[in-house]
Protein backbone atom coordinates (compact mmCIF):
# COMPACT_ATOMS: atom_id res chain seq x y z
CA UNK A 1 0.00 0.00 0.00
CA UNK A 2 1.05 3.22 -0.94
CA UNK A 3 2.27 4.75 2.81
CA UNK A 4 0.84 8.20 4.34
CA UNK A 5 2.30 11.37 3.82
CA UNK A 6 4.00 11.97 6.82
CA UNK A 7 1.49 14.14 8.98
CA UNK A 8 -0.65 11.08 8.75
CA UNK A 9 2.29 8.89 9.47
CA UNK A 10 2.16 7.58 13.24
CA UNK A 11 4.64 9.47 15.52
CA UNK A 12 6.45 7.09 17.91
CA UNK A 13 8.90 7.63 21.13
CA UNK A 14 11.45 4.91 22.20
CA UNK A 15 11.62 3.87 25.74
CA UNK A 16 15.37 1.68 26.50
CA UNK A 17 14.66 -0.29 29.08
CA UNK A 18 16.97 -2.05 31.13
CA UNK A 19 16.08 -5.97 32.79
CA UNK A 20 17.71 -7.74 35.34
CA UNK A 21 17.57 -11.46 36.44
CA UNK A 22 19.27 -13.81 38.08
CA UNK A 23 22.12 -15.48 36.19
CA UNK A 24 19.92 -18.90 34.90
CA UNK A 25 17.30 -17.18 33.70
CA UNK A 26 16.33 -17.64 29.73
CA UNK A 27 14.59 -14.18 29.49
CA UNK A 28 14.89 -13.60 25.47
CA UNK A 29 13.90 -11.12 23.01
CA UNK A 30 10.04 -13.07 22.29
CA UNK A 31 9.21 -13.80 25.90
CA UNK A 32 9.94 -10.22 27.02
CA UNK A 33 7.88 -8.77 23.72
CA UNK A 34 5.13 -11.24 24.63
CA UNK A 35 5.14 -10.32 28.29
CA UNK A 36 4.60 -6.39 27.38
CA UNK A 37 1.58 -7.27 25.14
CA UNK A 38 0.43 -9.47 28.27
CA UNK A 39 0.51 -7.04 30.47
CA UNK A 40 -0.62 -4.07 28.49
CA UNK A 41 -3.39 -5.53 27.88
CA UNK A 42 -3.95 -6.21 31.62
CA UNK A 43 -3.37 -3.59 32.79
CA UNK A 44 -5.04 -1.04 30.46
CA UNK A 45 -6.98 -2.92 28.27
CA UNK A 46 -7.60 -3.78 24.61
CA UNK A 47 -8.26 0.24 23.67
CA UNK A 48 -5.04 1.00 25.66
CA UNK A 49 -2.82 -1.66 23.94
CA UNK A 50 -3.88 -0.39 20.40
CA UNK A 51 -3.11 3.26 21.77
CA UNK A 52 0.10 2.50 23.23
CA UNK A 53 1.05 0.02 20.75
CA UNK A 54 3.94 -1.54 22.85
CA UNK A 55 7.58 -3.29 20.38
CA UNK A 56 10.46 -4.44 21.47
CA UNK A 57 12.73 -3.37 18.64
CA UNK A 58 16.05 -4.02 19.92
CA UNK A 59 16.94 -6.87 22.55
CA UNK A 60 20.00 -8.18 23.62
CA UNK A 61 21.17 -9.68 26.81
CA UNK A 62 24.58 -10.59 28.46
CA UNK A 63 24.56 -13.16 31.57
CA UNK A 64 22.16 -11.62 34.40
CA UNK A 65 21.11 -8.40 32.58
CA UNK A 66 19.51 -7.47 29.25
CA UNK A 67 18.43 -3.94 27.27
CA UNK A 68 15.96 -3.30 24.80
CA UNK A 69 14.14 -0.44 23.23
CA UNK A 70 10.72 -0.74 22.80
CA UNK A 71 8.55 1.41 20.38
CA UNK A 72 5.42 3.26 21.99
CA UNK A 73 2.93 5.78 20.11
CA UNK A 74 3.90 9.26 20.94
CA UNK A 75 2.11 10.89 23.93
CA UNK A 76 1.45 6.94 25.73
CA UNK A 77 4.99 6.74 27.47
CA UNK A 78 3.70 6.84 31.04
CA UNK A 79 1.24 3.95 30.43
CA UNK A 80 3.68 2.76 28.64
CA UNK A 81 5.85 3.04 31.55
CA UNK A 82 3.24 1.74 34.04
CA UNK A 83 2.49 -1.52 32.60
CA UNK A 84 6.27 -2.19 32.05
CA UNK A 85 6.57 -1.71 35.54
CA UNK A 86 4.29 -4.45 36.54
CA UNK A 87 5.73 -7.07 33.92
CA UNK A 88 7.38 -8.86 37.22
CA UNK A 89 8.37 -12.13 35.32
CA UNK A 90 9.30 -13.16 32.11
CA UNK A 91 8.67 -16.67 31.04
CA UNK A 92 8.58 -17.88 34.80
CA UNK A 93 11.78 -16.06 35.59
CA UNK A 94 11.72 -13.02 37.80
CA UNK A 95 12.62 -9.81 36.27
CA UNK A 96 13.49 -6.56 37.31
CA UNK A 97 12.74 -3.67 34.84
CA UNK A 98 13.79 -0.08 34.76
CA UNK A 99 12.84 2.92 31.66
CA UNK A 100 16.61 4.51 31.50
CA UNK A 101 14.99 6.87 29.30
CA UNK A 102 12.60 7.87 26.40
CA UNK A 103 13.87 9.59 22.89
CA UNK A 104 12.35 10.43 19.63
CA UNK A 105 14.56 8.49 17.59
CA UNK A 106 15.66 5.23 17.80
CA UNK A 107 19.50 6.04 17.42
CA UNK A 108 19.24 9.04 20.57
CA UNK A 109 17.90 6.27 22.50
CA UNK A 110 20.99 4.21 22.18
CA UNK A 111 23.45 6.64 22.17
CA UNK A 112 21.92 8.73 25.17
CA UNK A 113 20.63 5.44 27.11
CA UNK A 114 21.89 2.22 26.00
CA UNK A 115 25.61 2.96 25.74
CA UNK A 116 28.33 0.35 25.15
CA UNK A 117 27.78 -3.07 25.77
CA UNK A 118 26.57 -4.43 29.22
CA UNK A 119 29.08 -5.21 31.91
CA UNK A 120 30.23 -8.75 31.20
CA UNK A 121 29.63 -11.57 34.31
CA UNK A 122 32.20 -13.97 35.45
CA UNK A 123 31.63 -17.18 37.30
CA UNK A 124 33.67 -17.37 40.75
CA UNK A 125 33.75 -18.73 44.20
CA UNK A 126 32.98 -16.41 46.97
CA UNK A 127 33.22 -17.04 50.34
CA UNK A 128 29.14 -15.46 51.79
CA UNK A 129 28.43 -16.36 55.44
CA UNK A 130 31.47 -18.02 55.89
CA UNK A 131 30.53 -20.64 52.86
CA UNK A 132 32.51 -21.23 49.81
CA UNK A 133 29.83 -20.65 47.23
CA UNK A 134 29.75 -20.40 43.50
CA UNK A 135 28.38 -17.26 42.15
CA UNK A 136 28.02 -15.02 38.75
CA UNK A 137 29.51 -11.88 39.35
CA UNK A 138 28.98 -8.26 37.52
CA UNK A 139 30.82 -6.29 39.98
CA UNK A 140 30.09 -4.95 42.86
CA UNK A 141 27.07 -7.12 41.71
CA UNK A 142 27.24 -11.00 43.13
CA UNK A 143 24.41 -13.48 42.82
CA UNK A 144 25.11 -16.76 44.73
CA UNK A 145 23.88 -19.82 44.59
CA UNK A 146 22.23 -21.26 47.03
CA UNK A 147 20.50 -24.55 46.22
CA UNK A 148 18.15 -24.46 43.15
CA UNK A 149 17.81 -20.47 43.83
CA UNK A 150 20.11 -17.47 43.98
CA UNK A 151 20.72 -15.04 46.41
CA UNK A 152 21.66 -11.23 45.52
CA UNK A 153 24.54 -10.18 47.35
CA UNK A 154 27.11 -7.22 46.56
CA UNK A 155 31.38 -7.86 46.96
CA UNK A 156 30.78 -5.46 50.25
CA UNK A 157 28.96 -8.69 51.78
CA UNK A 158 31.26 -11.54 50.91
CA UNK A 159 34.76 -12.13 52.15
CA UNK A 160 37.86 -12.91 50.09
CA UNK A 161 37.99 -16.47 48.80
CA UNK A 162 41.42 -17.51 50.16
CA UNK A 163 41.38 -17.31 53.91
CA UNK A 164 40.34 -21.02 54.01
CA UNK A 165 41.40 -21.24 57.61
CA UNK A 166 38.45 -18.82 58.83
CA UNK A 167 35.49 -21.35 57.16
CA UNK A 168 34.27 -22.91 59.89
CA UNK A 169 33.22 -26.15 59.68
CA UNK A 170 29.61 -26.15 61.43
CA UNK A 171 28.72 -22.39 60.77
CA UNK A 172 25.30 -23.21 58.37
CA UNK A 173 23.55 -20.21 56.83
CA UNK A 174 20.51 -18.81 58.04
CA UNK A 175 18.71 -19.60 54.69
CA UNK A 176 19.79 -23.36 54.39
CA UNK B 1 22.07 36.76 26.93
CA UNK B 2 18.57 36.08 27.19
CA UNK B 3 18.81 32.18 25.78
CA UNK B 4 21.25 32.01 28.43
CA UNK B 5 18.84 33.25 31.58
CA UNK B 6 16.39 31.31 30.14
CA UNK B 7 17.93 27.99 30.68
CA UNK B 8 19.76 29.04 33.81
CA UNK B 9 16.46 29.96 35.24
CA UNK B 10 15.01 26.52 33.75
CA UNK B 11 17.81 24.74 35.45
CA UNK B 12 17.17 26.53 39.02
CA UNK B 13 13.49 25.93 38.98
CA UNK B 14 14.08 22.07 38.35
CA UNK B 15 16.65 22.32 41.18
CA UNK B 16 13.69 24.31 42.98
CA UNK B 17 11.15 21.38 41.85
CA UNK B 18 13.95 18.26 43.56
CA UNK B 19 14.02 19.76 46.53
CA UNK B 20 10.14 20.09 46.51
CA UNK B 21 10.04 16.38 45.92
CA UNK B 22 11.96 15.27 48.59
CA UNK B 23 14.49 12.62 48.50
CA UNK B 24 12.93 9.07 47.33
CA UNK B 25 12.68 6.11 49.54
CA UNK B 26 11.73 2.82 49.17
CA UNK B 27 10.86 0.17 52.12
CA UNK B 28 12.34 -2.44 51.42
CA UNK B 29 12.82 -6.78 52.87
CA UNK B 30 16.31 -8.19 53.00
CA UNK B 31 17.36 -11.15 53.39
CA UNK B 32 17.15 -13.98 54.92
CA UNK B 33 13.25 -12.54 54.78
CA UNK B 34 13.59 -11.41 50.80
CA UNK B 35 16.37 -12.89 48.47
CA UNK B 36 18.75 -9.86 48.37
CA UNK B 37 20.80 -8.65 50.97
CA UNK B 38 20.87 -4.22 52.16
CA UNK B 39 23.65 -3.49 50.05
CA UNK B 40 22.55 -5.28 46.58
CA UNK B 41 19.02 -3.55 47.29
CA UNK B 42 20.89 -0.15 47.90
CA UNK B 43 23.02 -0.40 45.06
CA UNK B 44 19.87 -1.26 42.69
CA UNK B 45 17.79 1.71 44.86
CA UNK B 46 20.55 4.24 43.64
CA UNK B 47 20.23 2.92 40.02
CA UNK B 48 16.35 3.15 40.12
CA UNK B 49 16.47 6.89 41.35
CA UNK B 50 16.16 6.50 44.96
CA UNK B 51 18.16 8.28 47.49
CA UNK B 52 17.45 5.74 50.26
CA UNK B 53 16.22 2.88 51.78
CA UNK B 54 14.13 1.37 54.77
CA UNK B 55 14.73 -1.84 56.14
CA UNK B 56 11.77 -3.00 57.27
CA UNK B 57 12.17 -6.93 57.94
CA UNK B 58 9.55 -8.60 59.77
CA UNK B 59 10.81 -8.73 63.40
CA UNK B 60 11.56 -12.51 63.52
CA UNK B 61 13.64 -12.28 60.42
CA UNK B 62 15.58 -9.14 60.89
CA UNK B 63 18.35 -8.53 58.32
CA UNK B 64 21.97 -8.45 60.01
CA UNK B 65 23.95 -5.34 58.61
CA UNK B 66 26.09 -1.82 59.27
CA UNK B 67 23.30 0.98 58.17
CA UNK B 68 26.50 3.62 58.50
CA UNK B 69 28.93 0.58 56.62
CA UNK B 70 26.42 0.20 53.33
CA UNK B 71 25.65 3.77 53.00
CA UNK B 72 29.15 4.93 52.74
CA UNK B 73 29.82 1.96 49.79
CA UNK B 74 26.30 2.55 48.18
CA UNK B 75 25.63 6.36 48.74
CA UNK B 76 22.46 5.41 49.78
CA UNK B 77 20.75 6.25 52.77
CA UNK B 78 19.94 3.11 54.93
CA UNK B 79 17.52 3.07 57.31
CA UNK B 80 16.96 0.66 60.26
CA UNK B 81 13.48 -0.05 60.36
CA UNK B 82 11.13 -2.69 61.52
CA UNK B 83 7.97 -4.31 60.82
CA UNK B 84 6.01 -5.73 64.01
CA UNK B 85 4.03 -8.70 62.87
CA UNK B 86 1.66 -9.31 66.00
CA UNK B 87 -0.86 -11.76 66.79
CA UNK B 88 -3.02 -9.04 68.76
CA UNK B 89 -2.79 -5.53 69.79
CA UNK B 90 -1.16 -6.44 73.45
CA UNK B 91 1.48 -8.57 71.65
CA UNK B 92 1.89 -5.49 69.72
CA UNK B 93 2.16 -2.80 72.38
CA UNK B 94 4.92 -4.90 73.95
CA UNK B 95 7.01 -5.31 70.65
CA UNK B 96 6.93 -1.52 70.19
CA UNK B 97 8.39 -0.90 73.64
CA UNK B 98 11.06 -3.21 73.27
CA UNK B 99 11.65 -2.46 69.85
CA UNK B 100 11.64 1.45 69.76
CA UNK B 101 14.94 1.87 71.34
CA UNK B 102 16.66 -0.06 68.36
CA UNK B 103 15.17 1.07 65.09
CA UNK B 104 14.82 4.52 63.50
CA UNK B 105 11.26 3.32 62.30
CA UNK B 106 8.85 1.41 63.44
CA UNK B 107 6.14 -0.55 61.23
CA UNK B 108 2.46 -1.93 62.20
CA UNK B 109 1.70 -5.06 60.10
CA UNK B 110 -1.65 -4.30 59.55
CA UNK B 111 -4.10 -6.39 58.17
CA UNK B 112 -6.76 -6.95 60.85
CA UNK B 113 -9.40 -4.78 61.91
CA UNK B 114 -7.83 -4.63 65.52
CA UNK B 115 -4.22 -4.44 64.56
CA UNK B 116 -5.37 -1.57 62.23
CA UNK B 117 -7.21 -0.21 65.04
CA UNK B 118 -4.52 -0.56 67.24
CA UNK B 119 -1.82 0.69 64.89
CA UNK B 120 -3.37 4.39 64.34
CA UNK B 121 -3.93 5.14 67.71
CA UNK B 122 -0.65 4.90 68.81
CA UNK B 123 1.38 8.31 68.66
CA UNK B 124 4.87 5.72 68.86
CA UNK B 125 3.53 4.19 65.60
CA UNK B 126 5.57 5.48 62.41
CA UNK B 127 3.72 3.30 59.76
CA UNK B 128 0.80 1.08 58.79
CA UNK B 129 1.51 -1.32 56.63
CA UNK B 130 -0.65 -2.47 54.22
CA UNK B 131 -3.55 -1.80 56.13
CA UNK B 132 -6.15 -3.32 53.33
CA UNK B 133 -4.12 -6.68 53.21
CA UNK B 134 -6.18 -10.06 54.35
CA UNK B 135 -8.97 -9.15 56.24
CA UNK B 136 -8.42 -5.66 57.15
CA UNK B 137 -10.28 -2.37 56.31
CA UNK B 138 -10.06 1.15 56.80
CA UNK B 139 -13.13 3.64 57.15
CA UNK B 140 -13.15 7.37 58.10
CA UNK B 141 -12.90 7.05 61.55
CA UNK B 142 -9.54 4.74 61.47
CA UNK B 143 -8.41 7.64 58.85
CA UNK B 144 -8.99 10.25 61.17
CA UNK B 145 -7.53 8.76 63.84
CA UNK B 146 -4.24 8.19 61.97
CA UNK B 147 -4.63 11.97 61.04
CA UNK B 148 -4.49 12.54 64.43
CA UNK B 149 -1.68 10.64 65.61
CA UNK B 150 0.40 11.20 62.85
CA UNK B 151 0.43 7.32 61.75
CA UNK B 152 1.37 6.95 58.32
CA UNK B 153 -1.18 4.87 56.73
CA UNK B 154 0.83 2.38 53.44
CA UNK B 155 -0.43 2.91 50.17
CA UNK B 156 1.03 -0.86 49.27
CA UNK B 157 1.47 -1.12 45.64
CA UNK B 158 2.57 -4.68 45.48
CA UNK B 159 -0.24 -6.66 45.22
CA UNK B 160 -0.94 -4.36 42.10
CA UNK B 161 2.99 -5.13 40.80
CA UNK B 162 2.86 -8.46 42.02
CA UNK B 163 -0.87 -10.30 41.27
CA UNK B 164 -3.07 -10.30 38.25
CA UNK B 165 -6.81 -10.81 37.75
CA UNK B 166 -9.34 -10.67 39.93
CA UNK B 167 -6.83 -10.53 42.60
CA UNK B 168 -5.35 -7.63 41.32
CA UNK B 169 -8.56 -5.74 40.55
CA UNK B 170 -9.96 -6.22 44.18
CA UNK B 171 -6.43 -4.66 45.16
CA UNK B 172 -7.10 -2.19 43.03
CA UNK B 173 -10.56 -1.11 44.02
CA UNK B 174 -8.71 -1.20 48.05
CA UNK B 175 -6.61 0.99 46.88
CA UNK B 176 -8.38 3.33 45.68
CA UNK B 177 -10.89 3.23 49.05
CA UNK B 178 -7.69 3.55 51.08
CA UNK B 179 -6.49 6.78 49.17
CA UNK B 180 -10.01 8.24 49.32
CA UNK B 181 -10.17 8.01 52.97
CA UNK B 182 -6.73 9.04 53.15
CA UNK B 183 -7.52 12.17 51.15
CA UNK B 184 -10.49 13.05 53.38
CA UNK B 185 -9.12 12.68 56.54
CA UNK B 186 -5.83 14.47 55.40
CA UNK B 187 -4.41 11.51 56.76
CA UNK B 188 -0.62 11.46 56.77
CA UNK B 189 0.71 8.52 54.12
CA UNK B 190 4.05 6.44 52.54
CA UNK B 191 4.14 4.65 49.63
CA UNK B 192 6.02 1.28 48.69
CA UNK B 193 6.23 -0.97 46.31
CA UNK B 194 7.63 -3.31 49.09
CA UNK B 195 10.20 -5.22 47.20
CA UNK B 196 11.21 -8.25 48.16
CA UNK B 197 14.46 -8.72 46.08
CA UNK B 198 16.16 -6.15 44.13
CA UNK B 199 14.41 -7.15 40.95
CA UNK B 200 11.15 -6.31 43.13
CA UNK B 201 12.53 -3.06 43.01
CA UNK B 202 10.46 -0.14 40.70
CA UNK B 203 11.64 3.25 39.17
CA UNK B 204 9.98 6.26 41.14
CA UNK B 205 8.68 7.40 37.55
CA UNK B 206 7.24 3.78 36.90
CA UNK B 207 5.27 3.54 40.37
CA UNK B 208 4.35 7.26 39.53
CA UNK B 209 2.71 6.10 36.19
CA UNK B 210 1.11 3.26 37.53
CA UNK B 211 -0.66 4.90 40.04
CA UNK B 212 -2.19 8.08 37.47
CA UNK B 213 -3.40 4.44 35.63
CA UNK B 214 -5.27 3.17 39.13
CA UNK B 215 -6.80 6.12 40.27
CA UNK B 216 -3.73 7.60 42.45
CA UNK B 217 -2.39 11.32 41.56
CA UNK B 218 1.44 10.89 40.55
CA UNK B 219 2.23 13.62 42.93
CA UNK B 220 0.69 11.26 46.00
CA UNK B 221 3.26 8.66 44.68
CA UNK B 222 5.89 10.63 45.13
CA UNK B 223 5.17 12.21 48.23
CA UNK B 224 4.28 9.39 49.94
CA UNK B 225 8.00 7.49 48.93
CA UNK B 226 9.42 10.76 50.10
CA UNK B 227 7.37 10.26 53.09
CA UNK B 228 9.93 7.39 54.29
CA UNK B 229 12.54 10.07 54.31
CA UNK B 230 11.29 12.59 55.94
CA UNK B 231 10.43 10.45 58.68
CA UNK B 232 13.46 8.76 59.28
CA UNK B 233 15.01 12.25 59.48
CA UNK B 234 12.48 13.11 62.02
CA UNK B 235 13.15 10.22 63.98
CA UNK B 236 16.90 10.36 63.94
CA UNK B 237 16.26 13.87 65.32
CA UNK B 238 14.10 13.12 68.20
CA UNK B 239 16.62 10.03 68.78
CA UNK B 240 19.91 11.36 68.22
CA UNK B 241 20.78 12.72 72.31
CA UNK B 242 20.59 8.63 72.85
CA UNK B 243 21.95 7.40 69.91
CA UNK B 244 24.17 8.69 66.98
CA UNK B 245 25.07 5.96 64.06
CA UNK B 246 28.37 6.82 62.70
CA UNK B 247 28.48 8.05 59.44
CA UNK B 248 25.14 9.83 59.71
CA UNK B 249 25.36 13.26 60.79
CA UNK B 250 22.77 14.49 63.15
CA UNK B 251 23.92 17.91 63.33
CA UNK B 252 22.20 21.00 65.05
CA UNK B 253 18.95 22.26 62.70
CA UNK B 254 19.77 25.55 60.64
CA UNK B 255 17.97 27.00 58.29
CA UNK B 256 20.28 28.89 56.92
CA UNK B 257 22.48 25.89 55.55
Amino acid sequence: MKHLPKHLQPRYRYLAVGIESWPDATVDRRGFQRALWDETRALLGDPGSAAVDPSVLQFDREGSVGRAIVRVRRGTVDRARAALACIDAIDGDPVGLRVRGASGTVRACEEKYLGGPPEPSEERTVVYQRQERTATARSPRVDVRQGDAFLGVTEFDCETPNRDAEIGENHESDRD
Amino acid sequence: MLPHSTAATRSERRKAGACDRGDMYEAVHAAPEGESTVSRLAITAREYGYDGIVVRNHGDQRAEFDAAAVAEETGVDVVNGVEISAEDPQQASGYLGNFRPDYTLLVVHGGTTELNRFAVEQEKVDVLAHPMAGDGDLNHVLANAAAEHGVRIEVNLRPVLRESGGTRVRAIKDLRKCWELIEDADAPFVVSADPRSHLQLRGVRELRALGEEIGLPGEAIESGLAEWGRLAERNREINSESFIEPGVELGPYDPES
